[in-house]
C-alpha cells in the first residue's frame, strides 16, 4: 500500500499547489462569512440560523461536488501530458495507481469538509450570539431546542384500519351492495374501505377526541427533561382569525405518569411544537397524547370546525438524542460518502475519456444522482399505468429512457435519499443508521464497483494509444 | 561479474498497427520486428523520425500493446510489474510534475519503488549531483529549462539502480555539456554491466556509446549488428602519427606506391571535435566561477550506480533451465546493502538444492561462444570516454592524435 499512499500524497500535493484548495477555501469563505450578513430568513434568530445552515451546507456540497469532478483532471492531464509514462513504467500495479488517486481525492475532500464543518459550526453559534432577536428569550430558547440539537422523531402509532374495513366489507356484501357492480374487485374494495377508515380517523369532529399513542420514546424520563409534540392541522371551516382553539393532554394516569394539559390557540395550516415535561412518558416508553376538539377558552365560544391531521404532516413526538455538533459531523460523513462515490465516477470517466468528455460525463452522473427521484417519478408518469409500449412516440421514448435508466440506474445512487441538510436544519437526528446506510450503499457497493470498473479499464488501456 | 544468459529483451515478429476511431487499421508503425538485447550491452535503436523507434520502446515498456508478435523483458511480459522494478526509463520528453521540486520528484519516484526514506534521500541527492542540479533541488520542475528537465528525467530513471535502462532521445534539448555528461554516464553505466537501450536519431550519440545497433526505417529493421563491424571501412587504412614534414610524407607515399602499388588518398592535420573545444571553453568559465542559473558540472556516477549489475536467483534458475543439464551456474556475489545476509544465504541454499544437495560445483558460466562482457564488448577508444571531463582531460584530448581526420570524420580508434 506504500505505493498507493505515494500516489495519494502526490495527488494531495497537486491539489494544494495547483491552487485547487485555495480556490475552494476562498469560495467557501465567501459563502460562510458572507451569508450571515446577507440572509434575513424569517427575521427570527431561528430562521436566520436555519437559512445559514441550509445555504452554507448546500453551497459546500455543490462546491465540493464540482471540485471533485475537476480534481479528476489530474488523471486526464497525466494521460494527455504523458506523466503517466513515468508511472506505469514503475513497479506500480495500475489498480494501485487508480486507488491512490481516489484516496488522494477523498483525503482532500475530507480536509475540505472538515474546514467547511468547523466554519459552519462556528458561524452558526456566532449568529446565535450576535443576531438581533425579536424576542430574546423566546428566540434563543427555540433555536437551542429546535435547531442546534439532534432530536429523534417518532410518528404516532396508527390503529389497524384493515379490521373495520373488513367488517364494513362483510356488511356491504351481506346487504348485497356489490351485487350489480361490474368487474367487482374485492381486494380493491377492501383497500378503498381501509383508506376511508384511515381518513375518518384523521379528522376530529367538534367536541370529539383523538388519542395518539407513541412507542419507543427512549428519552430521559425526568421532569427536567422534555419531549416535543409537533403537528399541523387543517380545518373544514377557517375561523375569522385563522386560529383554532383546542386542548392537548399528555400522559396516562393508568400508567402512573404525570399528566399535562395544554389549552392552545394555534394558527391553522402551520407546524406547531409543544414542549412537554418528559415524565409524561410511561415506564414502558410510551407516550399518550389526546387531542380534544373543543374550545377550552370558554369566554370565546365554540366555533365547531372539523380538524384534520393530514397523513403527510402527521403528529410526531421529538426528543433529544444528541448534540448539534455530533449531528453536523454525521451529516458531513454522509456528504463525504457522496463525494467518495463522485470521485470514483470522475476517475472512471477519466480513465476512458479526455477531460472535457470525462467532465461532462461526471457532471451528468452528478445531476442524475441528485435528481434521480424526480426523474423516476417523471418517467413513471410519462409511461403511464399499464400502457402498451409503442402506443405513441412519447411513450416509446419514455419507456426507452426508463429502460436505460434502469440499466445505469443501479450504479447511480439516489443522492436525495442521503440529503441530510434539511434534517439537520430542522434539528432532527442524522442517525447513525443513516450514516451506515450511506457508507454501505454509496461507498462499499457503488464506489467500489465504480473503482473496480476504473481499474479494469485503466489496466486494459494502452496509455500511449494514438487515435488516428 | 556474474554472467547472465537470458536476453534482457526478446521480440519476435512484433507488429504494431494504429487504428482510427472506427478501429480501421491506418498506420503500420512497426512491422515484423525481431530483436534481442543481451545483458550488459549498450544497444542503439536508430532511425529517422517516424521509423518506429519510440513505438518499439513503448511496446517494450507496456505503454502500447503489440498488434501481433511476442515481447519479453527478462523472460516476462512487459506489463509484468516485477519486470518494471528492474527498469529505468527516460522518455523522449521529460514528463514531470510541474508543481514538484526536483528533490520531491525523485522522492516520489523512489517511493514507487518502495525505497526506504534514507535511501531515497541519499540517492536523490547523489543523482542531483550527478546531473549537475544539486543547487536547483528546491526549485519547481515547471520552472526548469528543457535541458534541466532532461537531466531530472535521467536522474529519475536511475533512482532504482536499474538493470536495464531505456533512453529515448536522451540528449535531445541538452546543451553540449549536458549531452556529453549524459553520454559519459551511459558509457560508465555500460561499463558497470547495465543493459542500455538507446534510441536516437543523433547518430554521433549512438556511435559514441553503443556496442550494437539496429536501424529502423518505415517500421522495419533494415540493418543490425556490432557497431564497429558495421562502420569499419575495410578497404582503407589510416595511420596517425605526430606532425610529419612534407619530405617524410613524400617518402611515405613513394614507399606505399612501391610496396602496395597504391597511392595515398589524402594527408591532413586532424581537428579536435567542436564538442571538445566547446567543453573546454565552458569548463574554463566554470573554473572562473562565473554565475549561471542553469545546470552545473556533474556527470560523476553516484556510488550506488557503480556496483556491477548482478544476476538474480530467478535468472540463475532460468539460465539453468536454458542450459539443460548443466550443473554450472552463475551466482550473485556476496549480498549487497539492499539484500540481507539471510536472503542471500537462502538463495545460495536454493541453488545448492537445485544442484543436487550441494554436490554440484557452483561457479560462473558463460554461454557458448560469448566471452565475459568486458571482453565481448568493444571498449570505446574514442574521445569522450572519460567519465567527467575536466580541463586537464580536455587539454589531453586536444593534444591527442586520436582525433578525427578532417577528410572522413571517422573515429581514430
Amino acid at each position: 500500500m506504500s505505493k498507493t499512499w505515494a500516489v495519494a500524497r502526490q495527488m494531495i500535493a497537486e491539489g494544494i499547489r495547483m491552487k485547487i484548495a485555495l480556490v475552494f477555501l476562498v469560495l467557501l469563505g465567501m459563502v460562510v462569512l458572507g451569508l450571515p450578513f446577507s440572509i434575513a430568513g424569517d427575521a427570527s434568530l431561528t430562521g436566520a440560523v436555519q437559512s445559514f445552515l441550509s445555504y452554507g451546507l448546500t453551497t459546500a456540497a455543490v462546491l465540493l461536488g464540482v471540485l471533485t469532478i475537476f480534481m479528476s483532471r489530474s488523471l486526464s492531464d497525466e494521460l494527455v501530458d504523458r506523466q503517466i509514462f513515468l508511472i506505469v513504467t514503475k513497479p506500480v500495479p495500475r489498480w494501485q495507481f487508480v486507488l491512490g488517486k481516489w484516496l488522494g481525492m477523498t483525503l482532500l475532500n475530507a480536509a475540505f469538509l472538515s474546514f467547511a464543518g468547523v466554519s459552519i459550526y462556528g458561524m452558526a453559534y456566532y449568529i446565535k450570539h450576535t443576531h438581533p432577536p425579536i424576542d430574546d428569550r423566546y428566540d434563543a430558547r427555540e433555536l437551542v431546542r429546535e435547531v442546534l440539537v439532534a432530536r429523534h422523531a417518532l410518528q404516532a402509532k396508527l390503529p389497524d384500519f384493515e379490521k373495520p374495513a373488513d367488517a364494513e366489507f362483510q356488511r356491504n356484501l351481506e346487504e348485497g351492495l356489490y351485487a350489480n357492480v361490474p368487474d367487482f374487485d374485492p381486494a380493491a374494495e377492501r383497500a378503498r374501505l381501509a383508506k376511508k377508515s384511515e381518513a375518518r380517523w384523521r379528522v376530529v369532529g367538534p367536541l370529539e377526541r383523538r388519542v395518539f399513542e407513541f412507542e419507543n420514546v427512549l428519552c430521559d424520563r425526568s421532569a427536567k427533561n422534555e419531549v416535543q409534540i409537533r403537528y399541523k392541522t387543517e380545518v373544514s371551516r377557517y375561523p375569522p382569525d385563522e386560529v383554532f382553539r383546542a386542548r392537548w393532554r399528555f400522559g396516562d394516569p393508568r400508567k402512573e405518569t404525570a399528566g399535562y394539559d395544554f389549552p392552545i390557540r394555534h394558527v391553522v395550516g402551520r407546524h406547531h411544537t409543544i414542549s412537554v415535561p418528559a415524565d409524561a412518558v410511561a415506564k414502558d416508553h410510551t407516550l399518550t397524547a389526546q387531542f380534544f376538539n373543543h374550545n377550552p377558552f370558554v369566554e370565546e365560544g365554540e366555533f365547531g370546525s372539523i380538524i384534520e391531521f393530514r397523513k403527510a404532516d402527521g403528529v410526531e413526538v421529538l426528543f433529544v438524542v444528541g448534540t448539534f455538533g455530533g449531528n453536523l459531523f454525521r451529516l458531513l460523513v454522509i456528504m463525504l460518502c457522496k463525494l467518495m462515490f463522485l470521485a470514483a465516477i470522475a476517475l472512471l470517466a477519466a480513465t476512458v475519456f479526455s477531460f472535457p468528455v470525462a467532465c461532462l460525463t461526471s457532471f451528468t452522473v452528478y445531476v442524475l444522482a441528485g435528481a434521480r427521484s424526480f426523474l423516476e417519478e417523471a418517467l413513471d408518469f410519462a409511461s403511464g399505468d399499464g400502457a402498451t409500449i409503442f402506443t405513441s412516440a412519447k411513450e416509446f421514448l419514455a419507456q426507452s429512457l426508463a429502460l436505460i435508466f434502469d440499466v445505469v440506474g443501479w450504479l447511480i445512487p439516489d443522492f436525495a435519499r442521503f440529503d441530510a441538510v434539511e434534517t439537520l436544519v430542522n434539528g432532527r437526528n442524522v442517525s447513525l443508521v443513516w450514516v451506515l446506510q450511506a457508507i454501505s450503499e454509496l461507498v462499499l457497493i457503488k464506489t467500489l464497483v465504480a473503482l473496480a470498473l476504473a481499474m479494469i479499464l485503466f489496466h486494459r488501456r494502452e496509455v500511449a494509444e494514438v487515435s488516428l | 561479474m556474474a554472467e547472465r544468459t537470458l536476453p534482457v529483451v526478446q521480440t519476435a515478429g512484433v507488429c504494431k498497427t494504429f487504428k482510427d476511431f472506427w478501429r480501421r487499421p491506418r498506420v503500420e508503425a512497426v512491422k515484423d520486428l525481431t530483436l534481442e538485447i543481451r545483458p550488459g550491452e549498450v544497444f542503439g535503436l536508430l532511425g529517422p523520425n517516424g521509423s518506429g523507434k519510440t513505438t518499439t520502446i513503448k511496446m517494450l515498456l507496456g505503454l502500447l500493446y503489440p498488434t501481433r508478435g511476442r515481447i519479453s523483458l527478462f523472460g516476462k511480459a512487459p506489463t509484468d510489474v516485477s519486470v518494471k522494478a528492474r527498469l529505468g526509463f527516460l522518455p523522449e520528453e521529460s514528463y514531470l510534475y510541474r508543481f514538484l521540486v526536483a528533490q520531491e520528484t525523485l522522492d516520489y519516484y523512489g517511493r514507487l519503488f518502495r525505497l526506504p526514506g534514507r535511501v531515497r534521500r541519499e540517492r536523490g541527492s547523489r543523482l542531483l549531483d550527478m546531473v549537475g542540479l544539486a543547487h536547483e533541488a528546491k526549485r519547481p520542475v515547471g520552472e526548469y529549462s528543457k535541458g534541466m528537465a532532461r537531466r531530472i528525467g535521467l536522474a529519475q530513471a536511475l533512482i532504482n539502480d536499474p538493470e536495464f535502462l531505456i533512453l529515448d532521445e536522451p540528449t535531445s534539448g541538452l546543451d553540449p555539456i549536458g549531452a556529453r555528461q549524459i553520454k559519459d554516464v551511459i558509457r560508465e553505466l555500460g561499463r558497470k554491466g547495465k543493459t542500455i537501450l538507446l534510441s536516437s536519431h543523433v547518430l554521433s550519440d549512438v556511435e559514441d556509446v553503443c556496442d550494437r545497433v539496429t536501424i529502423l526505417y518505415g517500421g522495419q529493421q533494415r540493418a543490425a549488428g556490432d557497431i564497429d563491424v558495421l562502420l569499419r571501412k575495410a578497404d582503407v587504412t589510416q595511420i596517425t602519427a605526430p606532425l610529419l614534414s612534407a619530405e617524410t610524407i613524400e617518402h611515405l607515399r613513394e614507399l606505399i606506391v612501391r610496396l602496395e602499388k597504391k597511392d595515398i588518398l589524402g594527408v591532413s592535420h586532424p581537428r579536435v571535435r567542436l564538442e571538445d573545444f566547446f567543453l573546454r571553453i565552458v569548463e574554463e568559465a566554470q573554473a572562473a566561477n562565473i554565475r549561471t542559473s542553469g545546470a552545473r558540472a556533474g556527470g560523476v556516477l553516484p556510488e550506488f550506480l557503480q556496483k556491477p549489475t548482478e544476476a538474480t536467483t530467478q535468472e540463475v534458475v532460468e539460465s539453468l533451465v536454458a542450459a539443460g543439464a548443466s550443473r554450472t551456474v552463475s551466482i550473485a556475489p556476496p549480498p549487497t546493502d539492499e539484500k540481507t545476509d539471510g536472503a542471500a544465504k537462502q538463495e545460495q541454499e536454493v541453488l545448492e538444492q537445485l544442484l543436487g544437495g550441494g554436490r554440484g560445483r557452483v561457479e560462473a558460466i558463460r554461454p557458448p561462444g560469448i566471452a565475459s562482457p568486458a571482453a565481448h564488448r568493444v571498449e570505446p577508444q574514442r574521445p569522450g570516454s572519460p567519465i567527467h571531463a575536466d580541463a586537464a582531460v580536455i587539454d589531453a584530448l586536444l593534444k591527442s592524435d586520436k582525433g578525427r581526420t578532417s577528410e572522413d570524420g571517422e573515429s581514430g580508434a
